[in-house]
């Protein structure tokens, strides 16, 4: 049996896993996507709008910002920047996964029958 | 089809908000980013658009919060809601009026069928006609709605003078002309004591009415103005555009009438042709200078 990737597994976190594309530095959308898509061997079908709703999501909770970059090759780019907030809400939603992982794992252990 | 188009097209049952339109820029430099990255992976210019919008997904829950509304929901919102603003007694007006109405149509179609002559139904549809038709003018401008403040009673019943005078005046001609036999000529003449003033009355009722709509139409309007600015440049043009073709409309009828009681149907249908063509030139001189 060969593992896949569990898309709506995924999708729950989109908010976390955006906020720490977010970590290091400001990105544009295109960005971000290809970060995630990296980072899954794009084996993640990862829809943009998905990733749209969670900007919107973010911004209007003040965990992210955004802003208009220069013109580069006539196309303005739409930047987001993380807030503290944000951060904070990053550190909070991976200790909570962490916990989640440990609990599920020990849910799904087989040793005990 | 290029991206933009694409996105415009996506969108074009949503009403344009300024955080949609934001959107809408966001959404074309990154899928022209990606487009261009899947290109430089070996796709073609077909292939790499067709996998781009696929990534994309459904936009259709992102437009409805950027847009708050479906242009359909928005029109609807304007028309539908009138019924809140609809109290009892307006209410029974409105079908006491229907009723009267119905009931005049059937009494005048009955005694034409009696009396054999047209002056015994033209006069009950006067009374029973006219009575209900003044009455759903006055209602319906007295009537407050989702887009519109009610008008003052005292106005609405200057209009309802109008409406009656020029119903008589109707009513009157028909007669003159069916009952009396006089000709065309003598009936259109007596378009000049009832029609004409109610029709001027009625017109300067319009011109000088003020704005009663509602604050939200109010800036929706403006809103909507200021994009069509953007647009088509000079409103103030389009306005004196506006003006310059109401004036030659009024001539036109004044010149319809006048030519009709002088020389007759056979003549006076040409001062319409020449409006037309007076319209089209007037419409050609603004297109070329805006």
């Amino acid at each position: 049996m060969e593992p896949k990737l569990s898309s709506d597994l995924l999708r729950g976190h989109t908010d976390t896993i955006v906020l720490r594309c977010l970590l290091k530095q400001d990105r544009y959308g295109f960005e971000i996507y290809n970060w995630i898509l990296e980072r899954t061997g794009e084996q993640y079908e990862l829809k943009e709008t998905t990733l749209y709703s969670s900007y919107k999501r973010l911004e209007k909770g003040g965990y992210i910002t955004s802003y208009w970059g220069d013109k580069t090759q006539g196309a303005r780019r739409k930047y987001y920047h993380i807030t503290e907030k944000g951060r904070e809400l990053y550190r909070q939603n991976k200790l909570d996964l962490e916990f989640t992982q440990r609990i599920i794992n020990d849910l799904l252990k087989e040793e005990e029958y | 089809m290029n991206i933009k188009q694409y996105i415009d097209s996506l969108f074009s049952s949503y009403e344009e908000t300024d955080s949609l339109a934001d959107f809408k820029e966001e959404l074309e430099s990154n899928l022209n980013a990606r487009i261009n990255s899947l290109r430089k992976k070996g796709l073609n210019e077909q292939a790499a658009f067709d996998k781009a919008i696929t990534e994309l997904g459904d936009v259709s829950t992102l437009a409805d919060e950027l847009s708050l509304k479906k242009r359909q929901e928005v029109f609807s919102d304007m028309y539908m809601k009138t019924r809140h603003y609809m109290s009892t007694w307006r209410i029974v007006l409105y079908v006491l009026c229907g009723a009267v109405f119905g009931f005049g149509v059937i009494v005048s179609v009955l005694s034409g069928f009696f009396s054999g002559d047209v002056n015994a139904p033209l006069g009950s549809l006067l009374i029973f006609g006219g009575i209900p038709i003044l009455g759903f003018l006055f209602l319906g401008l007295t009537q407050e709605t989702a887009v519109h403040e009610a008008m003052s009673w005292k106005r609405a019943l200057l209009y309802v003078v109008a409406g009656g005078v020029f119903l008589f005046g109707v009513i009157a001609f028909l007669i003159t002309y069916f009952e009396d036999n006089a000709g065309l000529p003598i009936a259109i003449a007596t378009l000049i004591p009832f029609i004409l003033p109610s029709l001027a009355f009625g017109v300067f009722l319009v011109l000088t009415e003020k704005d009663r709509s509602k604050p939200w139409v109010i800036r929706q309007r403006k809103e909507y103005m200021e994009r069509s600015q953007k647009r088509f440049g000079d409103p103030v043009q389009q306005e004196r555009f506006g003006l310059f073709s109401g004036a030659l409309w009024i001539a036109a009828i004044a010149a319809f009438i006048l030519l009709t009681i002088l020389f007759g149907i056979k003549f006076s249908w040409l001062a319409i042709v020449v409006a037309l063509i007076g319209q089209m030139i007037v419409l050609a001189m603004f297109t070329k200078s805006r």
